[in-house]
C-alpha cells in the first residue's frame, strides 16, 4: 500500500502520544519494550477501530457464528502481522525512522505469545489468521496463561527448563473485559430432589465458584477489512478473599484458596500427553468450556428468544478432545438453565459441535477417571452417564450390538477406575468428525473408530491442515515474497493456489538465479544467528538440513543422528566424502518429563561436539541446536532451509504443518509417506522430494507379524552395526561413560515402536540422492521452485474454507466462493 | 443481618437487604430468616436487592424452603435479578421454587 506523508505524520504523532500519555515516558527516555509498546498501543488504535466496524457489520447482518475452541493458541509475535495484514508497514517504518527508530529492532523486541506447545496450538493460529482474512464472523476461545510454554536452554547438552512469563510486561494486544466476567462453578454434589410438579430434578449444590474474566486478542485478516476477537480467559477468585474463612482469622488460608483459584489459567501444561489423571488439568479444560459456552449463548440471546434457531446461527469446533466437555456442558446449559426438553437439547448439541480428531494413538487419547468427574463435575458426569446410557441403549437394540463392541462404544471403559472417554464423548455428540489428513482420516475410520464410523458414517471427514501463507510465507519470507510478487503478482497471498503461476519460471535461468540469492541470503542470515547463539561458523554453501519440530521418539529425531554418524565415519573412517557439506539444523523442545525426548537433544549435542571439533569433518559436516524453538524462531529458520526432514514413522503423525512451512519456503522433503507429506507429494511430485521407509500398512503388517527383527539388519549391514555400536562405545560421550549405551539396546529392541534400523538404509539411499541433487545447483533450484509453486492446497485459507463449506453449512462468504472458481482451473498439471 | 418482615394479605414478605449472600453471611440469614419461618408458613422472599449469591446462598434458601414444605407451607421468591437468577438456573433450583418478577405477583399467587 503506498504511503503517503500526511499518513506517516499521523503515525508520527499516535507514535509520540502513546509515548507520552499511555507509558508516562518523553520519547527520548523509551526502553526497547517501551518503543515497542508505544508502537504496538498505536496499531491497536487501528485494530480497535477496524473491530467495532467488524461487529457492527456482524449485528447487522446477523450470520452464522464460528466458534473455535482451543486449549492452546501458538500466536507467536503480532505486531509485523498486522502492520502486513493492515497494509501499512511501510509507513510504521517511515515514521520509526523519522523518530530515530528502525522498525525491524522494534519488531524484534516482542515476545512471542508461547500460548500453546506446538503443531495443535500454531494451527488453531494460522486457523484464526484465516478466518479474519476470509472475513468470517468467528471468535477463538483459550486460556489466558499467565506462563506459556517454558523457555529452553541448555546446559552441558541438557535442556533446562526456564519459566516463560509472557504476560509480565502487560500485552498491548489484550482488551480486558470485565464486564463480560462470567461464573465457572466447580466441586461440589448432587441432591437428587424434586421439582415443583414432582419430576425428578437433581441440584448441583455446595459447588466453589471460579471467575473467568476475559482479554480479547485482536486478530487482523489480510486487507484490513476484518478483525475478528480470540477470546482468553483469565481465572480469579470469585472475591477477593473467601469471607468465611477471611472473617475467621485465618488470613492465610483466605490467601491459599485465592490462588489456587488464580492458578487455573496460570500455567500451559508443557506436553501434548501424559496429562490425565491431573484435577488441575481437568478443572482447566472445563474452564475454557464453561466460560466459552456462556459467552457464545449469551451473544446468541442477545437476537434470539428461544434456542429453536441456535444449530443454524451457531458453530462450536473442537480442536481435539480437550474441550469435549462442551458436548456435557452444552447439554447442560440447555437442559437445566434454559428448561430445553432432552431430545432437543441433544439435538441441538450435536448439530453444533464439530470435532477435529489430532490423535491416533489410542494410548494418547484423553480420559478422565470417573472419581474425579464426580469430584469435579458431579452434573456433567450425571449428563455423560445418561447420554451414555441413551446411547448404548439404542446401539444395543441393533442386531449388531455385541458385547465387545457396546464395550468399546461406551462414553466409559470399563477400567479401575472407570474412566470417561472424551474423543468417544466427542464423537458421540459432534454432527461432524473429521481428520487432519487424508491418511490421518481413514485411519481415525479404519483404526481408531471403525465402531463409531460404522454407526455414523456421515459423520467422518477429512480437512487436510494447511497454513497462513501471510505469516509463513508473506512475512517470514519477504525476500521470496518479493520475488514471488515480480513474477508472478500479488494475488497468491490471498489465494495460493495461483503460485502454480511460478511453475513456468522454473525453467527460467534468470529467474533461478534470483530464487538461490534470496535463499543465500536467509541463510546468510540463520548462519549469523547461529554464530551469535552457539558460536559455530556454518557456511552459507552447506546444504542446510533441517529438523525443526517437537522431540518425540515418534518424530524420529534419533533416526537424523544415526544418519549423521553414519556420513560421519563413512568420511573419517573409510575416506568417503558426502556428496556435498552439509549443515544439519536441530531445534525443538522436549516435554519437561519426557525422559527419551531429553536424551535426544543431548544425544544431538553431543554428536554434534565430536563432529564439530573434529577437523577431518569440518569442511563438510557441521551440527547446530538452535535453542528455544518456537513461532519468531520458526520464521528464520524455516526461510533458510534447503532439505526439511519430515521423517515420523509411517502411520504416527496426523498431518504435520512444519512439512508445508518448509515446502512452501523452498525446502525440498526428505519424508516418509506419513500424515501430510502424502498429499504433498501428490501436489509437488515424487522427483520432487526424497521418499524413504516404509509406508503405513507395511508398518502395520511389520507390528501385527512382529516381523521387526532389529539384529537381522544389524547382523547384515556393517554401516548399521557400526553406528549402532557407536551408542556402547562412548565415541560420543568421553567423559560421560555409558550415557548414551540405552540407544543402543533401545534400537535394538523388537519392540521398538519406530522400527528405527528398519527405515535406515533406506533413509541413507535418499540423503545420498538428496547430497547428489543438491550437487546440480540448477536442478535442486528447479525442485525448490515447483516445491513452492505447488503448495498452494496447503494453505489455511483452504482448510477453513472446507470447514465452512462441509462442516459449519457457512456460505457467501467472498473467498470460499473464489477458491471454488480459482482452485479447479489452476489444479490440473 | 436486618431482614425486615411485612405482612400482605395473610403472607409474610421478608426483604432481603444485603448485596451479597454467600459463605460470609449465609449462616446469619439463616439464623435471622427463622422467626419469620416460624411465624408464617405462607413466606415471600424479596431478593431485589441481592446482586449475588454462591452455593451457600442458594443453599441456605433452599432450607427455607424445605422447612416451609415440611409444614405444608410455601416460599416464594421475588425479584431475582439476571445474575442471581443465573445462580438459581445453574443448580436447576428455579424449578423447586415459585419465582415470580415483583412481591405483588408473588402475593397474588398464594391466594391461587
Amino acid at each position: 500500500m503506498p504511503t503517503s506523508p500526511a499518513e506517516v505524520s499521523g503515525i508520527v504523532e499516535s507514535l509520540r502520544r502513546h509515548a507520552t500519555y499511555s507509558l508516562g515516558k518523553a520519547w527520548g527516555d523509551l526502553s526497547p519494550i517501551d518503543l515497542f509498546n508505544a508502537v504496538a498501543l498505536s496499531v491497536r488504535d487501528r485494530l480497535i477501530e477496524t473491530m467495532l466496524e467488524t461487529e457492527e457489520r456482524y449485528r447487522r447482518e446477523d450470520p452464522k457464528r464460528i466458534n473455535y475452541l482451543s486449549i492452546e493458541f501458538l500466536m507467536g509475535q503480532s505486531l509485523g502481522n498486522h502492520l502486513l495484514n493492515l497494509g501499512i508497514r511501510e509507513s510504521y517504518a517511515q515514521a520509526l525512522g523519522r523518530l530515530g527508530a528502525n522498525l525491524s529492532v522494534v519488531e524484534e523486541g516482542e515476545q512471542d505469545a508461547a500460548l500453546g506447545n506446538g503443531g495443535l496450538g500454531r494451527l488453531a493460529a494460522c486457523f484464526l489468521d484465516s478466518l479474519a482474512t476470509l472475513d468470517m464472523p468467528a471468535c477463538g476461545y483459550g486460556i489466558n496463561y499467565e506462563y506459556g510454554l517454558f523457555r529452553q536452554e541448555i546446559d552441558n547438552g541438557y535442556q533446562r527448563e526456564k519459566p516463560d512469563n509472557w504476560l509480565a510486561q502487560n500485552s498491548p494486544w489484550e482488551v480486558a473485559r470485565p464486564d463480560d466476567a462470567c461464573y465457572v462453578p466447580v466441586y461440589g454434589r448432587i441432591e437428587h430432589a424434586t421439582d415443583r410438579k414432582g419430576a425428578y430434578n437433581p441440584m448441583w449444590m455446595d459447588w466453589k465458584v471460579i471467575v473467568g474474566i476475559p482479554y480479547d486478542m485482536l486478530i487482523s485478516g489480510y486487507g484490513g477489512r476484518t478483525v475478528n476477537l480470540l477470546r482468553l480467559y483469565s481465572a480469579r477468585s470469585s472475591h477477593d478473599f473467601d469471607m468465611q474463612i477471611f472473617n475467621g482469622g485465618d488470613y492465610f488460608k483466605a490467601v491459599e484458596q485465592k490462588i489456587a483459584s488464580e492458578t487455573i489459567s496460570k500455567v500451559l501444561y508443557p506436553s501434548d500427553s501424559m496429562v490425565e489423571g491431573r484435577e488441575l488439568r481437568l478443572i482447566q479444560e472445563y474452564f475454557l468450556v464453561a466460560c466459552a459456552v456462556r459467552d457464545i449463548v449469551r451473544k446468541f440471546e442477545r437476537s434470539h428468544k428461544t434456542f429453536s434457531r441456535f444449530a443454524s446461527r451457531v458453530a462450536i469446533q473442537l480442536n481435539d478432545t480437550h474441550p469435549a466437555l462442551t458436548v456435557a456442558e452444552l447439554m447442560r446449559v440447555l437442559v437445566d438453565e434454559k428448561d430445553l426438553e432432552w431430545e432437543e437439547a441433544w439435538n441441538i448439541t450435536r448439530a453444533t459441535l464439530g470435532y477435529t480428531n489430532h490423535t491416533l494413538a489410542p494410548e494418547a487419547l484423553e480420559k478422565w477417571p470417573v472419581p474425579l468427574l464426580e469430584k469435579v463435575l458431579p452434573r456433567h458426569l450425571q449428563i455423560i452417564l445418561e447420554l451414555n446410557k441413551c446411547f448404548l441403549n439404542q446401539v444395543g437394540g441393533t442386531q449388531e450390538g455385541s458385547v465387545e463392541r457396546i464395550r468399546r462404544l461406551s462414553l466409559i471403559e470399563e477400567s479401575t477406575p472407570q474412566q470417561v472417554r472424551m474423543a468417544n464423548l466427542a464423537m458421540l455428540g459432534s454432527h461432524s468428525i473429521n481428520g487432519v489428513s487424508a491418511i490421518h482420516s481413514e485411519l481415525v475410520k479404519t483404526s481408531l473408530a471403525p465402531d463409531f464410523f460404522a454407526l455414523f458414517p456421515e459423520r467422518f471427514n477429512n480437512k487436510t491442515n494447511g497454513i497462513t501463507p501471510r505469516r509463513w510465507l508473506l512475512q517470514s519470507n519477504p525476500g521470496l515474497a518479493s520475488l514471488i510478487a515480480t513474477a508472478v503478482g500479488e494475488t497468491w497471498i490471498t489465494d495460493l493456489y495461483r503460485l502454480r503461476l511460478l511453475e513456468s519460471h522454473a525453467e527460467d535461468a534468470g529467474f533461478r538465479a534470483d530464487f538461490g540469492k534470496v535463499k543465500r541470503a536467509n541463510k546468510v542470515r540463520l548462519a549469523g544467528i547461529i554464530k551469535d547463539l552457539l558460536r559455530l561458523n556454518v557456511d552459507p554453501d552447506s546444504l542446510f538440513d533441517v529438523q525443526v519440530k517437537r522431540i518425540h521418539a515418534y518424530k524420529r529425531q534419533l533416526l537424523n543422528v544415526m544418519q549423521i554418524i553414519d556420513e560421519y565415519l563413512l568420511l573419517v573412517d573409510d575416506g568417503r566424502q558426502p556428496a556435498a557439506p552439509r549443515t544439519y539444523i536441530f531445534s525443538g523442545k522436549a516435554a519437561p518429563g519426557y525422559w527419551f525426548a531429553k536424551q535426544i537433544i543431548k544425544l544431538i549435542h553431543n554428536v554434534g561436539r565430536v563432529i564439530n571439533n573434529d577437523a577431518r569433518a569440518r569442511e563438510w559436516i557441521k551440527i547446530a541446536f538452535i535453542p528455544d524453538y518456537r513461532v519468531s524462531l520458526a520464521e528464520k529458520i524455516i526461510p533458510a532451509a534447503d532439505l526439511s526432514e519430515q521423517i515420523s514413522t509411517a502411520g504416527t503423525e496426523a498431518s504435520g504443518t512444519g512439512n508445508m512451512k518448509l515446502a512452501l519456503n523452498g525446502a525440498v522433503t526428505m519424508g516418509t509417506l506419513d500424515g501430510a507429506n502424502i498429499e504433498i507429494r501428490e501436489e509437488i511430485g515424487e522427483d520432487n522430494m526424497f521418499i524413504f521407509g516404509l509406508n503405513a500398512a507395511e508398518v502395520q503388517t511389520m507390528r501385527e507379524e512382529k516381523s521387526y527383527r532389529p539384529w537381522d539388519y544389524y547382523a547384515r549391514d556393517p554401516r548399521v552395526k557400526r553406528v549402532a555400536d557407536t551408542f556402547s562405545s562412548n565415541l560420543f560421550c568421553p567423559n560421560e561413560p555409558d550415557v548414551f549405551t540405552w540407544i543402543f539396546a533401545n534400537i535394538l529392541d523388537a519392540n521398538d515402536e519406530h522400527l528405527h534400523l528398519a527405515d535406515f538404509t533406506s533413509y541413507s539411499e535418499a540423503h545420498q540422492r538428496a547430497g547428489d541433487a543438491y550437487c546440480d545447483r540448477g536442478r535442486w533450484t528447479r525442485m525448490a521452485i515447483l516445491n513452492v509453486a505447488r503448495s498452494g492446497k496447503f494453505s489455511s485459507d483452504r482448510t477453513i474454507s472446507e470447514y465452512a463449506k462441509e462442516i459449519w453449512d457457512v456460505r457467501g462468504s467472498r473467498l470460499v466462493e473464489d477458491l471454488t472458481n480459482a482452485a479447479p482451473a489452476l489444479q490440473p498439471l | 443481618m436486618e431482614i425486615p418482615v411485612e405482612q400482605v394479605e395473610g403472607v409474610s414478605v421478608a426483604t432481603l437487604d444485603v448485596d451479597e449472600l454467600d459463605a460470609g453471611n449465609s449462616p446469619e440469614f439463616k439464623r435471622d430468616i427463622a422467626p419469620a419461618l416460624q411465624a408464617n408458613t405462607k413466606l415471600v422472599l424479596d431478593l431485589s436487592r441481592l446482586r449475588f449469591v454462591d452455593s451457600s446462598g442458594l443453599g441456605a434458601i433452599l432450607s427455607c424452603l424445605r422447612l416451609l414444605s415440611a409444614k405444608n407451607g410455601d416460599l416464594k421468591l421475588c425479584g431475582l435479578s439476571k445474575q442471581v437468577r443465573a445462580a438459581f438456573e445453574l443448580v436447576r433450583m428455579h424449578r423447586v421454587f415459585a419465582i415470580t418478577a415483583t412481591r405483588e405477583e408473588a402475593v397474588h399467587a398464594f391466594a391461587h
